[in-house]
């Protein structure tokens, strides 16, 4: 039957305001008791020209949220999965919790796709930000079927009650589905923002939210339903994709972060008969229909392909050095911390001061990057991994000089690299791009490991000098910190750099997107109310080697897991060891005297139970000529409005230089609990992350390149090295904000490692990571 | 002409005898679990079964594998069906794979593939490890620790105690 001739229009189109967003709707005489009716909101046409270059037909059913005749329900959005499982559990919570429908009801969410998600805008802060716009739609979702549900009950609104997807006054009872069944329903929501901006869209208005006192869905457990078709083996994922007719690509990167192309090898075609040199500029590459070929080609071509020299970077052995008086901090403007509060010139009668440092971290996701492009009918289409898929939608069209309604990406799972995409790309996307341009066929660019690690961006190191200041009784009268370190956010594509075509400018002090300045931030949130001096101060500068480098490359630098905290949490916290040890305090008492938020009073305590802290003053004072030493530190942070308290107990075997993390316990107060499965699970991990990075990770690089290459010569963390975990959620009751938990974790390991070794040994270890050769020259 | 069994499978490979297994299950079998990590034998992400052992498909050429019995996370479910002489069920996955669903093993998953495999290689010759046992699989046993950036280890070692559970309170008759 054709379902099309029994759909007859019966009214005129009908508009209802709701709290400012617009339902408009038609009834039809269906005789299918199966038609899908949709619940379509489009962003707001007035808004900039955003909307313009979304590809969504906001007149389809495919935009935020749809609700099904069948009480099915599908979310949408621009954000991505890289393993923290929010957008397939807690997204898919909080919208049940404001739409009162279970959970399971939804049963499908689609992300990350530029041509079917309508919001853009980075993976990040998901929680604290981010899924604000799917809350705010569910809830004006929710006030226009409550609207629908009173003309068709013949109440008020406010008598009707929804209970499990039910819509209910006195004996009227009808489902979402009963609701928007045999209907045509599309809701307009006001948006803010542009599109392909770093932030995407924000949802407008203030449509009524639930009382966070009447959840009932939120602060349950709910399984991640990607889990089984991972494990299964049933997910695509970016590396398996296959794009018929297409050449496999390595690329053949620079001898140098510096060096320009002098000659491109050639290829033997009595041994690689396939295979196919590729040069655009310095962008070198080799394909072939036959991947192993092209991974063997590549080499041969690589080692005969000529660069000229570069050297323009200070080595990693000297970089604290060079950043202490090479660099000239008075090219970027100062920032002063937010808190910064009182008297700087207050007499002290006892001063902790001391220089920490923090090296470049490599994201190191597990599997190198891997993207595809294809260009079918002026269309470019992009299948990759990506953290900001709008945004790098944006990069790409300005690379190719074309609109970017001419751009798709397709997002699909990969390995997790904890924000190095955040701003579009991984690396790898845009070679694909242009590689497919220039060859008139799908390519796609699989970097080895190798690649990974000596030319994908690196979160950048931070020096930081501390000065702690005590009054005679052992109290702290004054806090200051002065954090020095290159910037954390360039965007900019590699092979737009290495094809020297246009692209976003580098981190710099006049950059016009805020993010992507050269200030240092002070993103320290301060945690010592007590303290009445606070004076901190960032100072940045721009990327080592960058303007240096004929490329402009140089150590491109890109934030990481806790990005900025991660460095400045380090040094305040192996500090604030130091100085409680000064004054003759606990370590963790002496925050219990200057944490004076309630909050951290209550976190504090709780980690003195769980960690069972034994309260005395540091050093351990144990027999120094033992073969192992033990220890404790402890390390508070603030962040995404969550209250966090870690403590350390290490061995330190003097001998050997190594340093054994036995166990970890987390406390944490994040806020409103939205999934504690998951938070456990990504804290747990987090912490773990940490360790890693406290004894094992930082990018060595000489004065050409990164000389990083491998997981030999940059080691993470073993399941040999995993010390006992417990970690601890412990929300305050009556908290507004949800929490969120897969940052926090990794920066506050470190320094409670550090403060343990400080514990164990009488010596500070102000600098990461604690390997054997530096644990050794501490113990000397 | 190399031939091998993947997956209960006989296949004839077309690729040349020195190409990497890796390259020839993904490349030329459509066998896309075994994921490309290091290329090094570094990390154990193209971990697969040969002959009931775990070997990194990154760097073994199909000559070494002429007439082996190649197991990938796709094909552990029949495994365990006729291990256990177990009634047809598509639904059924081998219990590494449902310990690592009930306990929410993986983050972003990448590495897990590589976990499953060397946790099933683990749990066939020794079906009750302690947590040593555990971190000797995982780190020592092969050619180098299976590393996982999630860092996910913690729930890596309840799944393998669970998928041990699960093994052992699994009859096996047909039913």
């Amino acid at each position: 039957m054709n379902k099309k001739a029994e759909e007859q229009d019966t009214t005129a189109t009908e508009t209802l305001n709701i709290h400012g967003a617009s339902l408009s709707r038609r009834s039809f005489l269906g005789v299918s008791g199966s038609l899908l009716v949709s619940l379509a909101l489009k962003p707001n046409l007035g808004f900039a020209n955003s909307a313009v270059t979304n590809s969504l037909d906001a007149a389809a059913p495919n935009s935020w949220v749809e609700i099904h005749a069948d009480n099915t329900v599908v979310i949408r959005t621009g954000k991505c999965d890289f393993g923290q499982s929010s957008i397939y559990t807690a997204y898919r919570q909080i919208v049940a919790e404001e739409l009162g429908i279970p959970v399971d009801a939804i049963t499908t969410v689609i992300s990350g796709d530029t041509d079917r998600t309508p919001d853009g805008g980075g993976t990040f802060g998901l929680l604290r930000t981010n899924v604000l716009n799917l809350r705010k739609v569910a809830a004006y979702t929710r006030e226009a079927v409550l609207k629908l549900a009173a003309q068709r009950f013949g109440v008020s609104p406010d008598s009707i009650s929804i209970k499990d997807g039910i819509l209910s006054a006195g004996s009227k009872r009808a489902s979402y589905g009963e609701i928007v069944a045999k209907q045509a329903l599309t809701l307009e929501i006001p948006v803010e923002g542009e599109l392909t901006s770093f932030r995407g869209l924000t949802v407008a208005g203030n449509p009524p939210l639930k009382d966070p006192a009447d959840y009932t869905v939120i602060g349950t457990p709910v399984k991640n339903p990607i889990v089984r078709p991972k494990v299964s083996g049933e997910l695509t994922w970016v590396g398996d994709v296959k794009l018929p007719g297409m050449l496999h690509a390595r690329v053949i990167h620079p001898a140098t972060l510096g060096s320009t192309l002098v000659k491109a090898g050639n290829v033997d075609k009595s041994r690689f008969p396939n295979a196919q040199v590729v040069a655009i500029n310095n962008l070198v590459a080799v394909v072939s229909p036959d991947e192993w070929e092209a991974v063997q080609a590549a080499n041969a071509v690589a080692a005969v392909t000529q660069w000229s020299d570069w050297a323009g970077l200070p080595g990693s052995a000297q970089l604290q050095e060079h950043l202490r008086s090479q660099v000239d901090w008075n090219e970027v403007p100062g920032t002063a911390g937010r808190f910064n509060s009182g008297d700087a010139a207050v007499q002290a009668s006892r001063t902790h001061a001391a220089s920490y440092f923090v090296p470049y971290h490599k994201h190191a996701p597990i599997g190198p990057t891997v993207s595809l492009a294809e260009v079918t009918n002026g269309t470019i289409t992009v299948h990759t991994h990506s953290q900001n898929p709008q945004f790098l939608r944006m990069a790409i069209a300005k690379m190719l000089g074309e609109s970017e309604a001419a751009v798709v990406i397709r997002t699909y799972p990969g390995p997790g690299h904890f924000g190095r995409s955040n701003g579009g790309n991984a690396g790898s996307e845009d070679e694909a791009v242009l590689l497919a341009r220039k060859l008139n066929k799908p390519v796609r660019v699989q970097w080895m490991r190798h690649d990974d690690m000596q030319w994908s961006t690196q979160s950048s190191a931070m020096l930081s000098d501390i000065r702690i200041d005590l009054n005679d009784s052992g109290k702290i009268l004054r806090y200051e910190a002065t954090h020095f370190g290159p910037p954390m956010q360039d965007d900019r594509p590699i092979g737009a750099l290495l094809a020297n075509l246009p692209t976003i400018s580098s981190p710099s002090p006049n950059n016009p997107s805020p993010v992507h300045r050269a200030e240092m931030y002070v993103a320290d949130s301060w945690v010592y109310a007590g303290i009445a001096n606070v004076a901190e101060t960032g100072h940045g500068t721009y990327q080592l080697g960058e303007r240096e480098s004929p490329l402009k490359v140089g150590l491109r630098d890109h934030s990481m897991r806790t990005p900025i905290q991660f460095q400045q949490n380090f040094p305040r916290e192996s500090a604030i060891t130091e100085a409680a040890a000064l004054a003759g305090t606990d370590a963790l008492e002496f925050r219990l005297q200057h944490a004076t938020d309630p909050r951290f009073q209550a976190l504090l305590t709780r980690l003195q139970k769980e960690s069972q802290w034994q309260t005395r003053p540091s050093p351990a004072k144990e027999d120094e000529s033992a073969t192992v030493l033990r220890g404790r530190g402890v390390s508070i942070m603030f962040r995404d409005n969550g209250y966090w308290a870690c403590a350390a107990t290490i061995a330190v075997t003097p001998a050997t230089g190594v340093v054994k993390v036995e166990q970890i316990t987390l406390v944490a107060d994040p806020g409103i609990v939205v999934n504690p499965l998951q938070l456990k699970r990504q804290a747990e991990a987090g912490c773990l992350m940490g360790v890693s990075q406290a004894l094992h990770e930082e990018v060595a690089f000489d004065q050409s390149r990164v000389t990083s290459s491998d997981w030999y010569s940059y080691p993470i963390l073993t399941m040999a090295e995993v010390p006992k975990l417990n970690v601890v959620i412990a929300p305050f009751q009556g908290a507004k904000i949800y929490g969120q938990g897969s940052e926090s974790a990794n920066a506050l390991v470190p320094s409670a490692i550090a403060g343990a070794f400080f514990d164990a040994t009488g010596k500070p270890a102000r600098r990461l990571p604690l390997r054997p050769d530096y644990i050794k020259t501490l113990l000397l | 002409m190399t031939v091998i069994s993947v997956n209960g499978e006989k296949r004839e490979v077309k690729a040349s005898p020195e190409v990497p297994l890796l390259y020839v299950l993904r490349g030329e079998l459509d066998v896309m679990t075994p994921k490309f990590g290091c290329g090094l034998a570094q990390c154990g992400a193209c971990s697969v079964l040969v002959d009931g052992e775990e070997v990194r498909a990154c760097i073994t050429p199909i000559a070494a594998l002429d007439g082996k019995e190649i197991t990938t996370v796709e094909g552990l479910p029949a495994r365990w069906q006729q291990q256990r002489n177990l009634a047809d069920d598509a639904e059924r996955l081998h219990p590494v794979q449902q310990a690592w669903i009930d306990k929410q093993v993986p983050q972003c998953g990448i590495c897990q593939f590589g976990m499953m495999i060397k946790t099933t290689e683990l749990l066939e010759s020794n079906p009750t490890p302690n947590d040593a046992a555990i971190v000797d699989a995982l780190t020592t046993s092969g050619p180098s620790p299976h590393l996982c950036r999630c860092g996910s280890y913690a729930a890596i070692k309840e799944g393998i105690h669970h998928a041990a559970d699960l093994m052992a309170a699994s009859g096996g008759d047909k039913s």
